[in-house]
Parts: C-alpha cells; sequence; structure tokens
C-alpha cells in the first residue's frame, strides 16, 4: 500500500519549496516525486495536416446552411396564409373624394419623372422589422454601463446606458432586430452582469446571457 | 492585395472575429492555424490519444465558429476557444466511461522509439505516466496537465478554468498521491 506524498513534498512538486530546502529525510521521497512529474510528456503534438481542410469545409458548409434557413424561413413567411381582417365604415362622399384624389394623384404622377428614393424614408423602411427595446438596469455606485449582446457582436463600447439622475438606474433605448437576443449589461467596462429582469441561459462556459424575444408585437421576455 | 494578404498574418484575434462574423468566412482558417496545435498538446494528454484528440479539436474550432456570435469578447477568442475545447474534452472522457471503452492510453503517441532521449527508463515510466492519467478524474487530470505538460502557474489555470487556486491545489495534491499509487512499479 503505498501512502500519499508528505505535504512538503507536494510543495516541492508545485514549485514551491527546492529539493534542498527539504528535510534530509523527505529528500528520497521528493527525488521520487520529481521523478513522478518530470516523466509527462512535453513534446509538440502534431495534428493532421488535413485538418484545416475539414474545419473549413465544415464551417463554410455551416455558413451556407445559416444563410439557406434565413432564405427559407423568409419564404415560409412570404407564403404562409394569413386572415386579415378590413373593416371600413365610411360615408359615401368620402368614397368619391377618395376616388378623386386617386385620379388627381395618377394625373400628377403620369406627368411627373419618377421620385428618386430619399435615403431617410430606406432606412425607415429598414427599420420595420426592428422594434425599440428599453433596457434598464439599477446599479448603484456604477461609473459606467454598457449593453453588450448578439445584436451588437459583444462590443462593450456600442451601447452605453444613461444614468437617471443619482437614482443608480440606468437605461438605454435600442432598435433590435425580430428575433431572439442574447445580452448582458457590463457594468465599468469589466463586470458582466446578467439582466435581473429577464430570463437567462448559460452560454456553455459558466455565465450567464440575458435573453429577449423580439418580435414585430414587441419585445418578450 | 499587399495589404490584405499582410493584414491576415498579423490581425489580432479580435480582428479575424470580427471580419468572420461581418461575413468573411474564409478567414475563419487564420484561427484555424493559428490554434490548432496549440491546444494538440493539451487534448491529446487529456483524452490519452492522438485521433480522438484531433476530433476534439476538429470538433472545437466547427463548434466556436457555429457560436462565434457569442463570443463577447473577442480578443479572448484563444481562451474562449479552450474552453470550448475542455468541455469538448470532458464530454469525450464522460461518453468513453458512459460506454466502458477506455482509451488506448497513449500506446500509440509512445510506439515510436525515437524519443529523442532513447532512455528506454524514461520512456517506460513516460508511457505509465500516460496510462495513469487517465485514470485520474477528469478535473485532476487537466490541472496536472495544465501545470506539468503545458507550464502553467496556478494562478494561470485558475484563469483559464475559472476554478479558484486553493481548490485546484487541492485537486493536484489529491492527482500526486492517485499518480505515485498507480506508477509505484516505475519510481
Amino acid at each position: 500500500m503505498t501512502t500519499g506524498y508528505h505535504p512538503l513534498v507536494k510543495r516541492l512538486l508545485d514549485g514551491e519549496l527546492s529539493l534542498a530546502e527539504l528535510p534530509p529525510e523527505l529528500r528520497a521521497e521528493g527525488e521520487e516525486a520529481l521523478r513522478l512529474v518530470g516523466a509527462a510528456d512535453r513534446a509538440p503534438v502534431a495534428l493532421s495536416p488535413a485538418l484545416e481542410e475539414r474545419v473549413m469545409a465544415a464551417v463554410r458548409h455551416a455558413a451556407s446552411s445559416h444563410t439557406a434557413s434565413l432564405g427559407n424561413r423568409a419564404w415560409r413567411w412570404l407564403n404562409t396564409p394569413r386572415d386579415v381582417e378590413l373593416r371600413l365604415r365610411v360615408r359615401p362622399w368620402t368614397v368619391w373624394a377618395g376616388a378623386l384624389a386617386a385620379a388627381a394623384a395618377l394625373a400628377l404622377l403620369l406627368g411627373r419623372p419618377a421620385p428618386q428614393p430619399v435615403p431617410g424614408t430606406q432606412a425607415r423602411g429598414g427599420m420595420r422589422d426592428s422594434v425599440l427595446v428599453r433596457f434598464v438596469l439599477y446599479a448603484p455606485g456604477a461609473r459606467r454601463v454598457a449593453l453588450a449582446g448578439t445584436f451588437n457582436q459583444w462590443d462593450r463600447a456600442a451601447a452605453p446606458l444613461v444614468p437617471a439622475g443619482r437614482s443608480g438606474v440606468w437605461t438605454t433605448t435600442l432598435a433590435l432586430p425580430v428575433g431572439q437576443h442574447q445580452y448582458a449589461f457590463v457594468v465599468d467596462g469589466a463586470r458582466w452582469v446578467a439582466d435581473p429582469g429577464a430570463p437567462a441561459v448559460d452560454d456553455g462556459f459558466g455565465r450567464r446571457n440575458s435573453v429577449v424575444a423580439v418580435t414585430a408585437q414587441g419585445a418578450h421576455l | 492585395m499587399g495589404v490584405l494578404l499582410g493584414l491576415e498574418g498579423e490581425a489580432t484575434d479580435a480582428e479575424v472575429v470580427r471580419a468572420v462574423l461581418a461575413g468573411d468566412v474564409e478567414r475563419y482558417a487564420v484561427l484555424v492555424r493559428r490554434y490548432r496545435d496549440r491546444y494538440a498538446r493539451f487534448a491529446s494528454r487529456m483524452l490519452g490519444s492522438r485521433d480522438v484528440a484531433e476530433d476534439a479539436v476538429q470538433d472545437a474550432l466547427v463548434r466556436a465558429f457555429d457560436r462565434l456570435a457569442d463570443c463577447r469578447e473577442p480578443d479572448k477568442f484563444a481562451g474562449w476557444l479552450f474552453l470550448i475545447l475542455r468541455n469538448r474534452c470532458f464530454a469525450e472522457k464522460r461518453r468513453r466511461q458512459r460506454q466502458e471503452r477506455p482509451l488506448d492510453s497513449a500506446d500509440e503517441m509512445y510506439a515510436a522509439p525515437d524519443r529523442p532521449d532513447g532512455d528506454y527508463e524514461q520512456v517506460e515510466r513516460a508511457h505509465a505516466l500516460e496510462r495513469a492519467l487517465q485514470h485520474l478524474t477528469p478535473e485532476q487530470r487537466e490541472v496536472f496537465v495544465l501545470k506539468h505538460t503545458e507550464g502553467l502557474a496556478y494562478e494561470e489555470i485558475a484563469g483559464v478554468t475559472g476554478a479558484t487556486v486553493a481548490s485546484l491545489k487541492m485537486r493536484m495534491h489529491r492527482a500526486y498521491d492517485r499518480l505515485r499509487e498507480l506508477m509505484k512499479e516505475h519510481l
């Protein structure tokens, strides 16, 4: 039955003591222990040269699948039949007025060159799939707070929160695209804090990310 | 074009990660080349087989790409990738234990007789240590490999694993005792 190493020998193996610092009666045990850790193989390990190509093939496939799935989702959304109910209560004269206005607009359109898109209008059009989401964190004593998440590639500088006076409440409002997003607050540039008011998921590496689901109807926690 | 080539060689991890996330998928090869061999030894020692380690490194690199948008700190990609590989190694060991298929402990790695030292006794001891490492818990094996194969200090190991230095030392000291018992024929 082999007994464990003496605590001083373990400190030798940890590099906290030298062999000469061990009491004489422990030196033989120390030499044996050094032979043990000295057997650790530190030689580099070379993997197959084909590994890079295999990884990149998988990466390209994943990237194309992701693009395809986005396209499929968009196509399904466009093709899914929906019930649309329109209720109109109009007075008869408005019908005539509307028809006259339409005719006037048509005449104007036919008589003028086609309008050029206005950059601002385009931007608004692009925002139709985004929803304004307000984030709030109570962080008294914080010098600065920011919001990082999948929507800004976890950039700690992209979305700073603004303090509401000296109340300790920090807020920001972001336009987030429809979809599910993971995020966390970054306090004083270093401390990651999950949103206490939102569900959280394990990021797989021991930390918690908050989750918000954004739909055309709003944000859902 | 020269500028682009120069950038690829010198780009930081964070720059490459952002380029990949922006759609330049091919730039991911920079990270693959940068880390494939750097983490190969850790995976080999953890799993006891170069072939299984190669699968683990490959899976970790692909998984890292899949989850790249979750990488909070692109400038710390190396540590993030290490955690993915570490989790992958732990999962592989658990899977093998469930299936009762112990890995061929280091046989393939030590089959070659051309070790530079040429000392048969040392080769045998190294072989025995590799076998013995597979009998430690994954946590004990990890701290031993990171300290005595990768040469990291306890503080550095704490930084990459998230464990405290005190708990790492406790694991390591138990590993020393267990290894002594397992290797008594070779010391």
